[in-house]
């Protein structure tokens, strides 16, 4: 590093240079798109005139005065809870056992992680209807297994949450299997030296080692969660309410924008708030 | 400003130059457009995509505008976005779209918030020949079919007669509607309670009935057909035109007309205020209604024509004829929905829960 005022004054403008593209980008379709959105939150909703220019806060009193819209919030915080616990504690095995991996089954073992990625969420999601659905596969070897009964998954908040982790998943083993690569297995081999179990090593080194990514991971997997749209639609059904098909049901059959921008405000403040509270709940010193 | 004229000045691109340089690329752009217009220009429609946006193209764009020299351009997307395009275009001169393609409650709305044109029969010739019921001054009626209860013959061995059938305990869970017709069963409850389409709240505690009697919903109106053959569902409220379709493709389903009335779906186009080409879309409009346009929907689509100039024919007259004597159509009450409609949307998600 140059302590030339010059030369540093440079620096800065070729590192302005670079960021200036994308920074205008993120302004013109980010931030000006929610500034806007923000606006149309104070408007108020007319049945006539469709939206009319204001501003108050009703839209976001009227959320939260409304147990039904809190109650939606709640299942959707849940939802994305779950989802997040289950990917992580299945995540984290798979991940682990790709990372020791030193065979050369190794490429194909990641390749049958990433696969799934190929295809997309909702075609995914058809996939889990025809296996879920009355008649489907499930439901035909219970008929078979038990004539005159029939095995319901379809329309519950079990299938949202098993559509949601087959979505998710794979991202979660992805960001946890780079963490571990990054463990120095030796660290390992000294707890085992030094007559730690392997899940004791496991418990006291590793973890706390991957904890920042494990961090990373559950983050990733509770925000797509939290903004899930099409799993819910498809597999929890019109009686299965989280916030997007609520948001969306609210712009497309009320046509009442400024309730849909309020709803949109309100979800993703939801989800800022919690992903930054989140890592509170590991203790400071595996945070770092 | 200096500093921006002397860089200029100093690759040789002043904004004149640009100017002129943009003006000559554009130009064949501009000429064919003109040279376009002088054929007859062109018309964009917002409207739905897939087999219906295809069947439109074929039986209306190629048909009947196409000769006329008009270039039609379909703007497909969901009903809410297209919706969305009208609204958002109320504050400026000129929208994107010159037609929408909706369902009728959604363009009385929009006519109620003064948002569409007028119509009748100076812009719309083709107008008068509506069918009466189905006639009002801001849309033009494309296909329309009654709301009835479909069954499985399989599965149904006596026909319901009436939606309050569905009370009987043995269709308890065995009737499912699609999510999307949830404001049509509450019109259907209030014509049942009432001998009218227009009073919610004798509706509700019908409704409420229905859904203690383990109503089922679907997401999708698709999804009904997989309900009804699996025999998860026996009955459904839907419109007749599905059933015609379900029924062409193998499927043993069959139509109840309830004896209270059907109330009616109709499938509707309108001109925005916004439209750019407004003669245009008066032209497409009246096209709507040429027979040959409408005997392709009732072919490919299981829908009634709205033109009393439409006459359909052999097995495609057969598979559409109504019962004798002719059903009860109720249109629906439109100012009262657009009245109403919000409130029956925020009770029924609540109610369903």
């Amino acid at each position: 590093m140059s302590d030339d005022p010059d030369a540093r004054s440079r620096g800065f403008l070729k590192a302005g240079l670079l960021v200036g593209p994308a920074t205008a980008m993120a302004v013109a379709f980010l931030v000006v798109p929610l500034v806007l959105l923000f606006r149309y939150s104070l408007n108020q909703y007319d049945a006539t005139l469709l939206m009319v220019e204001a501003l108050t806060w009703e839209n976001y009193v009227t959320f939260l005065q409304d147990s039904y819209y809190r109650q939606v919030l709640w299942v959707t915080v849940l939802v994305a809870a779950s989802c997040t616990l289950i990917c992580l504690l299945f995540g984290m095995p798979i991940a682990y056992r790709l990372a020791r991996m030193r065979s050369r089954w190794k490429s194909a073992a990641m390749l049958l992680v990433i696969i799934p990625l190929f295809i997309g969420g909702a075609v995914r999601t058809v996939g889990w209807m025809i296996l879920f659905s009355r008649g489907g596969m499930l439901d035909s070897i219970v008929s078979k297994i038990s004539p005159g009964t029939h095995f319901e998954l379809m329309y519950t908040p079990w299938a949202v949450i098993l559509g949601l982790v087959s979505i998710i998943l794979p991202f979660v083993i992805l960001t946890l299997q780079s963490v571990f690569e990054s463990i120095d297995v030796r660290l390992e081999e000294a707890a085992s030296g030094l007559g730690a179990s392997p899940a004791r090593a496991q418990w006291h080194i590793v973890l706390p080692l991957a904890m920042r990514g494990v961090i990373t991971g559950g983050t990733l997997s509770f925000i797509l969660c939290m903004n899930a749209y099409g799993t819910p639609v498809l597999l929890g059904g019109p009686r299965f309410e989280m916030m997007a098909p609520l948001l969306y049901y609210e712009f497309s059959s009320n046509n009442n924008w400024p309730f849909a921008a309020a709803l949109a405000f309100i979800l993703m403040a939801s989800t800022f708030t919690l992903t930054t509270l989140a890592p509170f709940l590991v203790p400071k010193r595996y945070r770092l | 400003m200096t500093c921006d004229t002397q860089s200029q000045s100093a690759t040789g691109a002043t904004r004149r130059s640009f100017m002129i340089g943009a003006a000559a690329l554009a130009m064949p752009a501009i000429l064919g457009r003109n040279a376009f217009a002088q054929g007859g220009g062109e018309v964009v429609i917002g409207v739905s995509g897939g087999d219906y946006g295809r069947l439109v193209a074929e039986n209306i764009d190629d048909l009947v505008l196409k000769p006329q020299g008009i270039k039609v351009i379909q703007d497909q997307g969901d009903e809410p976005f297209r919706v969305a395009k009208v609204i958002a275009a109320r504050d400026q001169p000129k929208g994107t779209l010159d037609i929408l393609q909706a369902e009728a409650t959604a363009c009385y709305r929009l006519a109620d918030a003064g948002l569409l044109e007028t119509l009748d029969e100076t812009n719309v010739p083709n107008i008068k020949y509506v069918l009466p019921h189905l006639r009002t001054n801001f849309m033009v009626p494309q296909i329309y079919s009654p709301q009835v209860l479909v069954y499985n013959q399989q599965l149904v061995d006596k026909p319901p007669t009436s939606l309050s059938d569905m009370l009987d305990p043995k269709y308890k869970g065995k009737f499912g509607i699609s999510a999307q017709n949830a404001l049509h069963l509450i019109t259907a409850s209030s014509l049942n309670k009432t001998g009218s389409a227009s009073d919610f709240e004798a509706a509700k505690p019908l409704v409420q009935q229905f859904i203690a009697n383990g109503l089922r919903l679907y997401p999708q109106p698709d999804a009904i057909a997989a309900a009804l053959k699996s025999g998860e569902i026996t009955v459904s409220l839907m419109w007749l035109a599905r059933k015609n379709l379900w029924r062409k493709s193998g499927l043993p389903f069959d139509a109840a007309f309830p004896k209270e009335g059907c109330m009616l779906f109709i499938n509707a186009m309108a001109v925005p205020k916004s439209a750019p080409n407004k003669a245009n879309a008066f032209k497409y409009l009246n096209a709507v209604l040429e027979p040959a346009a409408q005997v392709g929907f009732a072919k490919n689509m299981g829908y009634l024509p709205t033109s009393s100039e439409t006459k359909l024919e052999g097995e495609v007259a057969e598979q559409l004829k109504l019962p004798d004597p002719a059903p009860k159509m109720i249109l629906p009450d439109f100012p009262y929905l657009a009245k109403t409609q919000n409130a029956m949307n925020d009770w029924w998600k609540k109610a369903i829960r």
